[in-house]
């Protein structure tokens, strides 16, 4: 057996059914042993960022590791900034690429790129190969570190003849990893769990937040139990976005400079915040220093150097999200939240959302909430970045299904190849990228990939002519001096559905809005919507 | 603050800049960091230095112990740990300077390790803070040359 045929092996032994990649001649051998492994399906996507997107979408809605192949050089340096974006969002992806000789390496070759020294910190850790009999160790390591503590990416970088070589021995892979630096703690400290349960009991006014975290520790149900049982309400980051359905009566919003202003009051008058999986970074709380003057604070992670990084002085408990709800549903907690709860409904109605939209062309707020209204229970939507994705953000209705964005690193394109990743997971789900027009051209050479391999995926194109967001920047702090942020009219996409054999459909008013939604929700085949939107519209 | 750590790494090629790289993207000073091998083949020992406010330090501490191929981070009090340096120094001399140089040089325990006609190469190992004052101390003969190894820290008892 060589070292491309081990690979393989590593990846069935994985349960991996689905890679997302384009070859080259630096991952050829590997691409010669999967021509003989009927049980891995391989997408050839058509830019190598869109392979890290794919598996982003496919690891979140599948909840297991995905992986994404591509050659050495430019192929594997394409991959970069999908590894960053996963990265920053803490998705399990194995990221296989290519390289160079191992015998030529450091001297500058044809498409050499040293790609460990370049992803250096957007993975959670990277291999060099140098030898074909580490393989399997190596794929176990990998899986293991990529899907467990705090998720992420792991770059595994194989050269050519490492593929090629012969093992020496006999291939069998490891049942169990043994990695003496890497223990990640999830198991909920007693002492620690004893002081969040007294703070929790002392607490008039508590509130949960509720981040990204959650959703990447499988402890939605936990959490939604958790606050129902105690009557503690919930308000959440923008990746936090689905542990309570928007019409459950302890749902208060999303927080932060683009989320709801009631949620901000809510966090503002509330006695004890219980921060869970959330990053606390810049768009969520703009100033960490005066929050933890004003509240109490809870900080519950897996990462231990999220404690104290944004935010602190805090009570921290670092385990995983499961074991400490569950740790919480089996405390002595005694709360009566009434009082909280009506005061956090007066709040919400009194507060006065100062956001008008445009009734020009389609207003985006009535597009989201009548397109996630319209959507299936369970269906998976995508927002892209941008204005796009802070009304989709703003506006969503969550019933029962999964919002996702890029929330770290915001990376324009995103949208499309994630949905392609989440629909393969389950071709009966809807999934619905939800993109600008600006998004859309950043990624619309994957619509190859879904005609080919006959994808329904359905991509909704919010069509402004600008790069909205940055020309909505301009607007205000530049003085309307418009700076390199016009689309123009094109793509024809109407043309552009043509070209790749998919529905068309489109909204140009309010009132053709819900008709076309409509017929683009029930289109069984990959379709685009375009709905024109005033670029006068802005996000707050 | 001041913050040592002696920190295990696993002995592998990249596990150094992984750890420089840390330092230099999260904005943390290093203000010396010293590397070599213990008695495990497989295990390097490094001393990192590092000053800032308590959040930074703490925060250092956490994000070594974040990295795969870190194995054991221990950070050490300075009162609690033997922490010693080795310099370097070559500095000129004249013939009626010459003698003085030397009787610093016997004072503070540094060796002369060459001698050539206008110039003494030293050698010392020491606390930082008596490097610092013997580098004082010869500074009006001219330093030509100089290098400080770093330090290196261990825990007492």
């Amino acid at each position: 057996m060589n070292g491309a045929e081990a690979m393989v092996k590593c990846l069935e032994a994985e349960g991996v059914t689905k890679i997302f990649g384009i070859p080259g001649v630096a991952i050829a051998p590997f691409y010669d042993a999967l021509y003989d492994a009927p049980s891995i399906e391989h997408i050839l996507v058509r830019q190598e960022q869109a392979a890290g997107h794919e598996a982003s979408g496919y690891a979140r809605v599948s909840r297991k590791t995905a992986v994404c192949v591509t050659s050495s050089g430019p192929g594997a340096t394409n991959l970069i900034t999908a590894l960053a974006t996963a990265y920053a969002d803490s998705i399990p992806i194995v990221a296989i690429t290519g390289q160079v000789n191992s015998a030529l390496l450091g001297r500058d070759v044809f498409q050499e790129a040293d790609m460990r020294g370049a992803t250096e910190s957007f993975v959670k850790y990277s291999y060099l190969v140098k030898n074909a009999d580490d393989i399997p160790r190596i794929f176990k390591e990998a899986f293991y570190i990529a899907s467990t503590g705090r998720k992420g990416p792991v770059l595994i970088d194989i050269p050519c003849d490492v593929q090629s070589a012969e093992l020496k021995r006999e291939f069998s892979y490891p049942e169990e990893v043994n990695l003496r630096g890497y223990k990640p703690n999830t198991k909920v400290n007693a002492q620690q769990l004893a002081k969040v349960v007294t703070a929790i009991n002392k607490a008039k006014k508590p509130l949960i937040c509720v981040g990204g975290g959650v959703i990447l520790g499988n402890g939605e149900e936990l959490v939604r139990a958790f606050c129902e049982k105690n009557q503690i309400p919930l308000v959440h980051t923008m990746m936090g976005m689905g542990v309570l359905p928007k019409a459950h009566p302890l749902y208060f919003g999303m927080l932060g400079n683009n989320g709801k202003p009631y949620a901000n009051r809510a966090v503002a008058n509330s006695d004890l915040l219980i921060v869970v999986g959330a990053r606390i970074a810049d768009r969520a709380v703009p100033k960490p220093e005066n929050l933890e003057k004003q509240v109490n604070i809870i900080h519950i992670d897996i990462d231990s150097a999220e404690i104290g990084k944004n935010l602190g002085p805090t009570i921290p408990l670092v385990a995983d999200v499961r074991l400490v709800f569950q740790a919480l549903l089996d405390s002595d907690i005694h709360l009566d939240t009434s009082a909280w709860l009506e005061q956090l409904e007066q709040i919400k109605h009194s507060t006065v959302d100062h956001r008008k939209f445009s009734d020009a062309l389609v207003n985006p707020m009535t597009l989201v909430q009548h397109l996630s209204e319209k959507m299936d229970d369970d269906a998976i939507y995508i927002a892209d970045v941008g204005q796009n994705q802070l009304w989709s953000a703003d506006n969503y209705i969550m019933k029962n299904g999964r919002f996702l964005t890029t929330g770290g690193m915001g990376t324009m394109g995103y949208s499309i190849p994630a949905a392609i990743g989440a629909k393969l997971v389950d071709p009966s789900r809807q999934v619905v990228a939800v993109c600008g027009d600006g998004d859309f051209q950043m990624s619309m050479f994957e619509l190859g990939t879904i005609a080919v391999n006959r994808i329904p995926v359905k991509i909704l194109v919010m069509r402004n002519t600008y790069l909205g967001l940055v020309r909505e920047h301009q607007e205000k702090k530049y003085h309307k001096r418009y700076s390199g942020v016009e689309l123009h009219k094109y793509p024809h996409y109407d043309k552009l559905a043509e070209a790749y054999d998919m529905d068309y459909f489109y909204a140009d008013s309010n009132e053709t809005l819900d008709g076309e939604l409509d017929r683009f929700l029930a289109c069984p085949g990959a379709c685009i919507m375009v709905c024109e939107i005033d670029s006068a519209n802005n996000t707050n | 603050m001041k913050g040592i750590f002696s920190v295990l790494v696993e002995n592998k090629d990249g596990v150094l800049s992984g750890i420089s790289g840390l330092f230099a993207r999260r904005g943390y000073n290093i203000d010396s960091l010293a590397v070599g091998e213990t008695e495990r083949k497989d295990v390097s020992s490094m001393t990192i230095v590092s000053t800032g406010d308590q959040r930074t330090i703490d925060q250092i501490e956490k994000h070594l112990n974040k990295k795969v191929d870190v194995i054991k981070v221990r950070r050490l009090d300075e009162p609690r740990c033997v922490e010693l340096e080795t310099m370097l120094i070559k500095v000129s001399y004249s013939q009626t300077n010459r003698s003085s140089l030397i009787e610093i040089c016997s004072v503070m325990g540094a060796k002369i390790r060459h001698v050539s006609p206008k110039n003494m190469v030293i050698l010392i190992t020491d606390e930082p803070d008596t490097i610092n004052e013997f580098i004082e101390l010869v500074r009006s003969f001219g330093i030509l040359e100089l290098q400080r190894t770093g330090v290196i820290a261990m825990s007492k008892g």
